[in-house]
């Protein structure tokens, strides 16, 4: 056992680091917040407001933004779960032989810059990009399908390169799951099926609810992607706080934003433990 | 008719061969213990019973049904496991319901045969609690609650008291010995631990580099080991190096070195042949100052103390040292080092098996 005294030295590097770059940054952001702008001058001096704040529940426009970027996180972190469960238990149950080259295979991805990416994406989703124009060569549709500059682009974009995350976080979840109680519960009288709804999704709980609290967050904060893939016109709440700061230098608005996003992040987090610790009884 | 009954059955990992055609039956009701060193293909035939690992070879008969191809879910058994492998995230109520559940029992009748298979294990006020809220010794009756709850045809066991500790270990094998009695349900149970074995067994399956040694009592086991493996496996064995020096019918008499002759009752080899002799420490008599005939003459070289006996290294020759026991309380618990001393050694439990490397 690390005594408690120990412990706090080993965490105080980083624990520095992170005061010192980031929640000191962040925390000198709050007042700003508060401020009122005064468009073509900036902030007004000494006149502290709710307004930003209110704004974002009142304005129909943020509402939609927000309920938008939720949505999108909710999606995108259910196609990663659905898609990378498969794949997890593959590698952390199929032969051992192709573990590592299946694993090289999630991570190779992850190697290549994230632009590229959704360049990559733009090619194929566009108007007349590659997957309309073979659908329309097959007759299939007369007409594009519009697959950017909205939630379905997104979310493919978003799915796609946040699918590696799930899936690591998965692979080590299940392989942490003993063979025994697998074991016990067929000679129970389990089917595989059973098996497997009974005792291995349950206790691989933990890595479905760390691999969904990490692609979510990583979802809702997203810039570059959605940015790329929505255009300047289909925004999510990142590409709202950086055009409040970067467009319209409206950073109290901006500041408002993000602890709105902040907060909402905390709040998903804190609901889908409790929810995922009832079901797995880790209460 | 047999409950549990193997036909050659016979596991293969590729080239290496981890069960060796093992043939037996198990009557209904009995307890049979598999005994062996650690990594004889117990758990491997534990599992192909269970249906957790297919065999390469071979049938296996519970009753008159072959379920050789049958999959676990569907064999009716009970397995404990040496992990335990209890249901982390399940209370230990709903552990042992789970089996129950798979059957379709609900109800008050569920609920009374939880509370049944949780009462004989003594653990009726744990119900609520989760496994990691349990000591292990309670985890491992919870564990043979759960297999027990379902009423399965064959309860098997897989080292299951080898991670308690010893005094825990005793009396888990009296209060499992007397379940099994009480409920007359045919068992399995593997262990490297031959106290275990001996003391809980109808019969004992000595094992050895995947071959059945001997299939047999304990008595038989420990009295007429069918073979040098299970007489030097068994009890607690000197071994000495030596040579036939006369056969006399089954048996004879060994040549010990140092110009020692021990008698046997029973050598299989021909006279002249080297062997390995084995002589249990519990079979020979230790004697102050010898008069006795055919006993041999030695000195005390060490002398340990353990409670209920006391262990002697008795030095015979050069390079001939035997460890022979006496009762801690009686006149011979006291010898000094260097005291001499006579020892008669139970022909009958003198054992000649052929020498590593040469030709039985
Ligand atoms: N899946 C497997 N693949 C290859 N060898 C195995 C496998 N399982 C067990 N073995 C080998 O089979 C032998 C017997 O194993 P086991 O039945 O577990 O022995 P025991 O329970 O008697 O200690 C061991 O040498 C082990 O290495
Ligand atoms: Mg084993």
């Amino acid at each position: 056992m690390i005594a408690p005294r120990h412990g706090l030295m080993l965490i105080a590097p980083l624990a520095l680091v992170l005061a010192g770059f980031f929640l000191v940054p962040v925390l000198m952001m709050l007042p700003t917040s508060f401020a009122e702008y005064v468009p073509g001058a900036g902030l007004a001096k000494g006149v502290w407001t709710l307004e930003n704040y209110t704004r974002i529940v009142t304005d129909d426009y943020y509402r939609e933004v927000i309920w938008r970027t939720l949505g999108l996180g909710l999606f995108v972190t259910l196609a990663c779960l659905v898609m990378g469960y498969p794949l997890a238990y593959l590698i952390a149950r199929g032969p051992e032989r192709w573990r590592v080259p299946l694993i090289l295979l999630v991570i190779f991805p992850m190697m290549l810059n994230l632009v590229v990416r959704s360049f990559g994406w733009i090619a194929l989703l566009a108007n007349r990009g590659l997957v309309n124009n073979l659908l329309i060569d097959l007759g299939l549709i007369s007409a594009p399908l519009k697959l950017m500059f909205n939630l379905t682009g997104l979310m493919i974009g978003l799915t796609h390169i946040y699918l590696p995350f799930m899936v690591l976080m998965l692979v080590a979840a299940i392989r942490n799951v003993p063979r025994d109680v697998e074991s016990a519960a067929a000679t129970l009288g389990s089917s595989r099926l059973h098996v497997f709804t009974s005792v291995t999704l349950p206790l691989s709980a933990p890595g479905i609810l760390a691999g969904s609290i990490l692609v979510f967050v990583l979802t809702i904060s997203a810039l570059v992607t959605p940015r790329m893939l929505g255009g300047p016109t289909y925004k999510v709440m990142a590409t709202l706080i950086y055009d409040e700061f970067m467009q319209l230098l409206d950073w109290p608005s901006g500041s408002a934003l993000s602890f709105a996003l902040t907060f909402m992040a905390i709040g998903v987090i804190w609901l889908s433990s409790r929810l995922t610790k009832r079901w797995a009884g880790m209460a | 008719m047999s409950a549990l009954t193997f036909e050659r059955l016979g596991k293969s990992y590729g080239d290496a061969t981890v069960v060796q055609d093992v043939s037996l039956a198990i009557k209904e009701g009995e307890f049979v213990s598999l005994l062996g060193p650690s990594g004889c293909g117990k758990t491997t035939i534990l599992r192909m019973v269970a249906g957790l690992v297919t065999p390469s070879r071979g049938r296996i008969l519970i009753g008159s049904d072959d379920v050789t191809a049958l999959p676990p879910n569907k064999r009716g058994l009970g397995l404990v496991f040496q992990s335990y492998a209890l249901f982390p995230h399940l209370t230990v109520y709903e552990n042992v319901a789970f089996g129950l559940r798979r059957r379709k029992v609900a109800g008050a009748e569920l609920e009374k045969r939880v509370k049944e298979a949780l009462a004989m294990v003594r653990l009726g006020a744990f119900g609520e609690r989760y496994p990691r809220q349990l000591s292990g010794g309670q985890q491992q009756r919870v564990a043979i609650a759960r297999a027990l709850a379902p009423h399965p045809r064959v309860l098997l066991f897989d080292e299951p008291l080898s991670n308690l500790d010893a005094q825990l270990r005793d009396e888990m094998q009296i209060e499992l010995k007397r379940l099994q009695r009480g409920l007359g349900i045919t068992t399995l149970f593997v262990t490297h631990d031959q106290g275990e074995a001996l003391s809980m067994s109808d019969r004992v399956g000595v094992m050895a580099k995947g071959v059945m040694q001997q299939f047999a009592t304990p008595e038989d086991i420990y009295h007429r080991p069918a073979t040098g493996f299970v007489a030097s496996f068994i009890g607690k064995p000197n071994r000495l190096t030596g040579s036939v020096a006369l056969r006399n019918g089954a048996g004879g008499t060994l040549s010990l070195g140092g110009g020692l002759k021990l008698p046997a009752s029973l050598i299989d080899q021909p006279e002249g042949a080297k062997v390995d002799i084995v002589i249990r420490q519990e079979a020979i008599r230790l004697h102050r100052d010898g008069t006795e005939t055919g006993a041999l003459a030695g000195t005390i070289a060490l002398r340990s103390f353990s409670g209920a006996r006391v262990q002697y290294v008795v030095k015979l020759a050069e390079q001939v040292e035997l460890v022979a026991e006496a009762p801690s309380s009686g006149p011979d618990s006291e010898l000094a080092i260097g005291s001499s001393v006579a020892l008669a050694i139970d022909p009958a439990s003198v054992f000649a098996m052929s020498a590593e490397g040469t030709a039985a």
